[in-house]
């Protein structure tokens, strides 16, 4: 095995990214392999699925989906990888509930019983940019030292999204009230990463409520654009598809319904990261934004 | 942007302006029920407002995450499952991590949601996502703007997923449909029509 794909990981798509945002998961795949990962296919996988809708109308069922994609990965004998955090809330913590409940974990396996699989919990799930944030995996050293195209003179709000780090108790994050690890990751990139009033609120897409209540949803979106006026942010970047759609999608939706104009962009780390390593905005499907990049790439010294 | 609540179901409306709790209304065995799906103490919340005072939601409705903890914890099982207001947690779990009691008041809604959901008090747009899936694997699927976008990125018009590898998707409607759910969901949605 090559020093460039010694990480090697089943790469999980979600909906979302793939869907909707290809831009990403091209980005995923390229900028991983400059920093020693490699993501693999992960054959057959579905919708995580969505914790919100699903887990809100039976977690049982939201565990059974949840472990057949697991399953997948484990049959390929490798740890997931994935780029959402909706993804890593069905993903990795079920993955950590059937690992430690032993209850839950036969009901599970009877129904999978019925497609020929068996969970084993022989595996683990990350989320790529802790992979990225890891110095026994990437390091932020590394990370910098991808750049070619240094993101200088650009000021880019982060927002951490929800499900990656909450609940903090089962999770290994640390800190939810002010974390900074993925602003270090912004900052690698040569970019100035702002800190904003309230930067861990929600960005009002989660729990199925874009679905049910739409303007409830983009008023929660629409504060978050307010904070990040307020510090004169650029961009936001996050690691949450779902949570790009309801920034980047939701500005217009936010237009129509509200009558206000940000025009800020968004950016998915990885879009980001592509940048910073050279990528093109072709490359990286930017043209697929519902609020246009260009100021901030015209910004960029 | 808060609004005025107004339900239209006028009993309803009458029901969650009156105060007084009664015991005729409650049902214990809500609380544990709650407690178990939840995997939460929900008893042993002392009512600090934490949890409202750091939700997204509540600023703008009138969806109290303490109201519901209350109505859990005092068994008013019927005003916690019909109120629509339990459908706006966006499942942030800011609670959840400031909680003095470390108690998941997210995860006490999302049994709520669970027991609302047996009696098919399930939101229109949960019930479509559950439709998507069951036909394509993804609660978003691809299109044809996205399968050209796609291809000028280099990558394969379907992902490597259901959409690449239908043969897959008989295993996620065999898992479905042993919990019933798109036959129940499909016939939800035909009654709302």
């Amino acid at each position: 095995m090559s020093e460039n794909n010694k990480h090697q990981y089943a790469f999980f798509l979600g909906c979302v990214a793939p869907n909707r945002y290809p831009g990403i998961e091209a980005a995923a795949i390229k900028t991983s392999e400059k920093l020693g990962i490699k993501l693999l296919p992960l054959k057959g996988a579905s919708c995580c699925p969505a914790p919100g809708a699903f887990g809100s109308i039976d977690l049982n069922i939201w565990y059974a989906m949840a472990a057949r994609n697991l399953v997948l990965a484990e049959q390929m004998g490798m740890d997931i990888a994935l780029i959402c955090n909706g993804c890593y809330k069905s993903i990795w913590e079920v993955n950590h509930k059937l690992k430690h409940n032993d209850e839950l974990r036969d009901g599970v396996n009877e129904v999978l019983a019925e497609i020929d699989m068996e969970y084993k919990g022989s595996i683990d799930v990350w989320h790529l940019a802790e992979l990225y944030y890891d110095p026994k995996i990437v390091g932020v050293d590394r990370v910098a030292e991808s750049v070619t195209r240094p993101l200088t003179g650009v000021k880019v709000g982060v927002h951490y999204g929800c499900h990656l780090m909450k609940p903090q108790k089962d999770r290994h994050f640390g800190d939810t009230e002010n974390p900074m690890w993925l602003d270090e990751l912004v900052a690698a990139l040569g970019a100035e990463p702002v800190q904003y009033r309230n930067k861990m609120q929600c960005c009002g897409a989660g729990g199925g409520v874009r679905g049910y209540d739409l303007a409830h949803a983009l008023d929660i979106t629409n504060e978050k654009m307010i904070n990040l006026q307020e510090v004169g942010a650029d961009a936001l970047t996050e690691v949450c598809p779902f949570c790009q759609l309801q920034f980047d999608r939701g500005q217009l939706e936010i237009h129509d319904k509200f009558g206000i104009t940000w025009g800020l962009p968004i950016l998915h780390y990885n879009e980001l990261l592509g940048l910073a390593q050279g990528m093109s905005p072709d490359e990286l499907g930017l043209d697929l934004h519902a609020v246009d990049v260009e100021p901030f790439l015209r910004k960029i010294q | 942007m808060a609004v005025k609540k107004d339900y239209k179901d006028q009993k309803l409306a009458e029901k969650l302006r009156d105060r007084k709790y009664y015991v005729s209304d409650t049902n214990p065995e809500f609380l544990k029920e709650v407690e178990k799906i939840g995997q939460t103490a929900a008893h042993m919340c002392f009512q600090c407002g934490t949890c409202t005072g750091s939700c997204p939601s509540a600023p703008r409705s009138s969806y109290r995450i303490r109201l519901f903890m209350r109505k859990a914890v005092l068994g008013l099982e019927e005003e916690a499952l019909t109120d629509p207001d339990l459908w706006l947690c966006t499942t942030c779990y800011t609670c959840t991590d400031r909680c003095p009691r470390d108690l998941a008041p997210t995860d006490a809604i999302m049994a709520m949601r669970n027991i609302a959901a047996r009696r098919d008090i399930i939101p229109r747009n949960f019930l479509q996502t559950v439709q998507l899936i069951y036909k394509t694997g993804h609660g978003v699927p691809n299109n044809d703007t996205n399968r050209a976008a796609r291809k000028k990125l280099g990558l394969d018009a379907e992902p490597e997923t259901t959409h690449k590898y239908p043969e897959y998707l008989p295993g996620i409607r065999k898992i479905l449909d042993h919990y019933g759910l798109k036959e129940r969901a499909d016939r939800i949605l035909a009654e709302g029509e």
